[in-house]
């Protein structure tokens, strides 16, 4: 399975995930622009990644300013966002990201077995740069109401 | 009647959420229990009153088929009704829980009404599995 296959799945997750859980629409940019161009550095940018195996190995990532993490949570657990804490916020990213890449397999072929590994903090873009050294990668840059985050996958 | 739930679940997101969605829908909860991992889960088994347990899979230290494993070994703890909430949704995964003894499998991401569906579901038979664990808890040492 290449990258562009998982990340299709992705999308279409990302959109359920964002919808049913989080009350929020997610739009998606064709532009063709660049993950720096979509996220800037100069924003303190949070996010999760997860390792999956199965079929296919590689792993999976979202990423996001703070403020937009804060708007995420604030809907996830209806609460204010003055309310937020460090670890409600961390919690958040990493759960939305078990529950895209779930999702996002289980529409991909559910006789297979994929098996996620358990999502950890990453912190940059740098953390997404690195990743992305493999040979297959997708990227998703996210809209949601004037907020931007972006996933993707990387394929080993 | 008044029922205590075990959530089962690594992130502490997820636990508000399903307490959150089970009290909307209007069930009588007498305690809200909580576990991040089936470990965890296991200890609170032996100390509380359970009489419905919401589990994930996927969680460090023993995920959320080991724990219905673990409580199978045990006459009594065999008999609490197990709702998976997971991410997983191979065919294999939904079977495999299912055959292990999990009365229910909701996907995350998951619309309220399926929990409230679920529970219905399970608590009307709650009356007669609580029945079988109050004859399997009494003379038992914890």
């Amino acid at each position: 399975m290449c990258a562009e296959t998982l990340t299709k799945a992705m999308k279409a997750a990302i959109s359920d995930v964002l919808e049913t859980m989080f009350f929020m629409t997610a739009q998606f940019d064709e532009t063709g622009r660049t993950l720096k161009e979509w996220l800037s550095d100069k924003q303190l940018l949070f996010g999760a990644s997860m390792r999956f195996s199965g079929p296919s190995s590689g792993l999976l990532w979202l990423i996001a300013p703070v403020s937009t993490l804060d708007d995420i949570t604030a809907n996830f657990l209806g609460i204010g966002k003055e309310e937020i804490n460090d670890e409600q916020r961390s919690d958040t990213v990493k759960e939305a990201l078990n529950m895209i890449g779930g999702h996002g397999f289980s529409m991909l072929d559910r006789k297979d077995t994929f098996a996620l590994g358990i999502p950890y903090l990453v912190e940059g873009l740098k953390a997404i740069e690195d990743m992305r050294g493999a040979s297959s990668v997708g990227t998703i840059l996210i809209d949601i109401g004037n907020n931007h985050l972006a996933a993707g996958a990387v394929v080993d | 009647m008044a029922v205590n739930v075990l959530i089962v679940d690594d992130s502490l997101s997820m636990r508000a959420i399903i307490k959150k969605t089970i009290k909307v829908a209007g069930f009588e909860v007498g305690k809200f229990l909580e576990a991040e991992d089936g470990k965890k889960a296991m200890r609170v088994l032996v100390d509380e009153w359970v009489d419905i347990l919401l589990t994930d899979i996927n969680m460090p230290n023993m995920n959320g088929i080991e724990l219905i494993g673990e409580m199978k070994k045990d006459e009594v703890l065999s008999l609490i009704p197990v709702v998976m909430v997971t991410t997983e949704g191979s065919e294999k995964r939904i079977k495999e829980a299912m055959e292990m003894g999990a009365k229910g499998y909701i996907m995350k991401p998951f619309l309220p009404e399926e929990i409230k569906e679920a529970l219905s579901t399970i608590l009307g038979e709650a009356e007669y599995v609580r029945r079988d664990l109050d004859k399997g808890y009494e003379g038992r040492d914890f």
